[in-house]
């Protein structure tokens, strides 16, 4: 038994080493495959872990984050000639959750290529949410299991972001409660991102890239717009306050790395 | 005993043949729907939800089914009573679960497929998605979508409904959803007295009061009260005084406006003679108390819509002679033919 160990061994190093010289020769990529991300939740340059001890954030706030959910959606990617590829709307909402470690997704039937940039949106675009029950399929029970339901406007929340904190004026540790999504017909806060990967990711038959995506909870308050917690620890429906949360949100992500292989490995 | 037994097995032998009779969907048919002559065009896309038979059958079921409440009690027509135009009469909030309040009053079920805003202060903008509100309110049905579909999933009565009501999906939030819109969406109340007079039918005639009421209504109502929906759609402050006790905000809660503050949607006035209570938290008992609010009750604020400003004065002028004219008017609005609508009604 031992010795088809032995006999494996050199065998499968030779496959990795071809694996890796077949990519820088160029090859021809045909077929479809898959594209996985990856979101890595992280506070600033930690990664993020939920219930653990507080972190301070430039308005010298403590915060620990117990709750970090949203919804990515409506992907597009774009590849070394310039073309776009849509992944069909249908199927093209997800909810991240840090809770749950359903932090990955996987884009399948993608057309082989070298691919440059992703963009996604953040949240569920009023295109969608006027499709009524035909428009939301599933997803309203996937969302109302992920605490991601917006019940009381049957809606959404683009991102649910929850924890305890503390500051200078806030001793004691309080609740804080961000909760954003589009106001009904009144205001839209779904926003979309484009990231440039860096790396190309490269899909084939054979090959599935995982790009590894960081979002940065840091961002969330103290992004491009500072959202004092000591001053207003619940922010749900603020015409002033929710679409600076969505900006600062769409912000929160950079592309770390791009992963390219079998999909297998991270 | 046997006896019993034998009693108790053949009512069981006769619910399952009753399932039996559930048709496929091969049987299913669409619904003829018509656009009432003088209504403005339909909002809601039937296109994408055309009302069935199975599908109408299955929505009015649900509608009438305690099981979409946490306590298997309180269904949609707990609330939304047809001989009072599907409002909840007598109540000046609607009540739900565990004797549970809520703070508003139960808004009329009608021609919801004319409409583009739901619930007072425009919570939803889409009909399909409105019954979430009610089913997950704790003080309404206190229920969640995933509890709800697990009861009627198990039910396998609700099975075969569904499988005859929808080509695809089964049992499904999506089918759930649509079943219920579709009942509502054939709930259309077009043959009142009005009506029949404006479109011209069956020789139906104004007395002189209703028709001077009629005139009335047109100058200073049917800016807000608009096309024969009788609403406009729209997010207005009236100028009620706001319950301290309450301080409900209408729309700002929705939009998180301050401008939105006190604002709330414009009802139809469709069937209104049976809608009472009024106003959004149903503090007016009949309509005489409306038309005085209107004349003389109304407060100042900054959100107040300015039509309802008239020079240094609020309100809107009315003597007594008008008034009675607008009372006289607004009994005409009452459909007979859409509360006894045996379509709709639950036994």
């Amino acid at each position: 038994m031992k010795t088809i160990y032995k006999l494996l061994l050199p065998l499968f190093s030779i496959i990795i080493l071809v694996g890796c010289s077949d990519d820088d020769n160029m090859q021809e990529l045909t077929g479809e495959g898959i594209v996985k991300l990856s979101f890595d939740n992280a506070v600033g340059s930690d990664d993020l872990l939920l219930g653990s001890s507080g972190y301070t954030n430039s308005q010298n706030e403590v915060l620990t984050i117990t709750r970090l959910n949203y919804i990515v959606s409506n992907f597009t990617l774009t590849n070394d000639k310039g073309e776009k590829f849509t992944y069909p709307k249908d199927d093209s909402y997800f909810v991240t959750s840090e809770e749950t470690g359903e932090t990955e997704i996987s884009l399948t039937n993608i057309p082989a290529g070298r691919y440059v940039s992703v963009t996604f949106g953040i949240g569920v675009d009023q295109e969608k949410y006027l499709q009524g029950a035909e428009g939301q399929g599933t997803f309203l029970a996937k969302a109302e299991a992920t605490n991601m339901m917006w019940a009381w406007q049957a809606g959404y929340k683009f991102l649910n972001f929850e924890g305890t904190f503390t500051s200078q004026s806030v001793t004691e540790p309080t609740n804080f409660k961000v909760h954003m999504g589009s106001h009904g017909s009144s205001l839209d806060n779904y926003k979309e991102v484009t990231l440039n990967l860096g790396t190309e990711a490269l899909v084939s038959d054979e090959m599935t890239p995982i790009i590894h995506l960081v979002a940065d909870a840091n961002a969330i308050l103290d992004g491009a717009n500072k959202l004092s917690l000591s001053e207003q620890a619940v922010i749900m429906v603020s015409e002033e306050k929710s679409p600076k949360v969505a900006a600062n949100v769409s912000g929160m992500f950079t592309v770390d790395h791009v992963h390219n292989g079998t999909g297998d490995t991270h | 005993m046997k006896f019993l037994y034998s009693i108790l097995m053949l009512g069981v032998f006769m619910s399952c043949s009753n399932d039996d009779e559930y048709a496929s969907f091969a049987e299913n048919e669409q619904l003829a729907f018509t656009v009432p002559k003088n209504f403005p065009e339909m909002v809601y896309d039937i296109e994408s939800n055309p009302p069935t038979k199975f599908g109408f059958e299955l929505g009015k079921k649900l509608f009438y089914d305690g099981k979409l409440s946490s306590n298997g009690f309180i269904s949609c027509g707990f609330c939304h009573e047809q001989r009072f135009a599907f409002t909840h009469h007598g109540h000046q909030f609607s009540h739900g679960v565990n004797d549970l309040s809520g703070t508003r009053n139960t808004p009329s079920v009608a021609n919801m497929a004319f409409l583009n805003e739901f619930s007072w202060d425009g919570a939803t903008s889409h009909l399909d998605l409105f019954p979430i509100i009610p089913i997950t309110n704790e003080v309404e049905m206190g229920e969640t979508m995933t509890g709800v579909m697990t009861k009627i999933q198990a039910d396998r009565e609700y099975q075969r409904a569904f499988e005859a009501a929808f080509e695809e999906g089964g049992v499904s939030t999506e089918n759930f959803l649509k079943a219920l819109s579709q009942f509502m969406v054939m709930m259309i109340s077009s043959n009142s007295k009005y009506d029949k007079y404006i479109r011209g039918e069956d020789g139906v005639q104004f007395t002189e009061k209703e028709a001077y009421g009629l005139d009335v209504f047109n100058e200073k109502c049917a800016s807000c009260h608009a096309t024969d929906l009788f609403t406009d759609s729209s997010f207005r402050n009236n100028g009620l005084p706001p319950n301290p006790s309450l301080n409900d905000l209408g729309r700002a809660e929705v939009s998180g406006k301050a401008s939105d503050n006190y604002k709330f949607k414009v009802p139809s006035l469709r069937n209104v003679a049976l809608t009472a209570p009024y106003m959004h938290d149903g503090r007016f008992g009949s309509l005489e108390s409306v038309l005085n609010f209107y004349t003389r009750g109304m407060v100042d604020s900054p959100t107040l819509d300015e039509t309802l400003r008239n020079g240094e004065e609020l309100g809107i002028p009315l003597d007594d002679e008008e008034k009675e004219g607008l009372l006289a008017f607004l009994q005409t609005l009452t459909d007979d033919t859409f509360i006894n609508d045996k379509r709709f009604s639950e036994y």
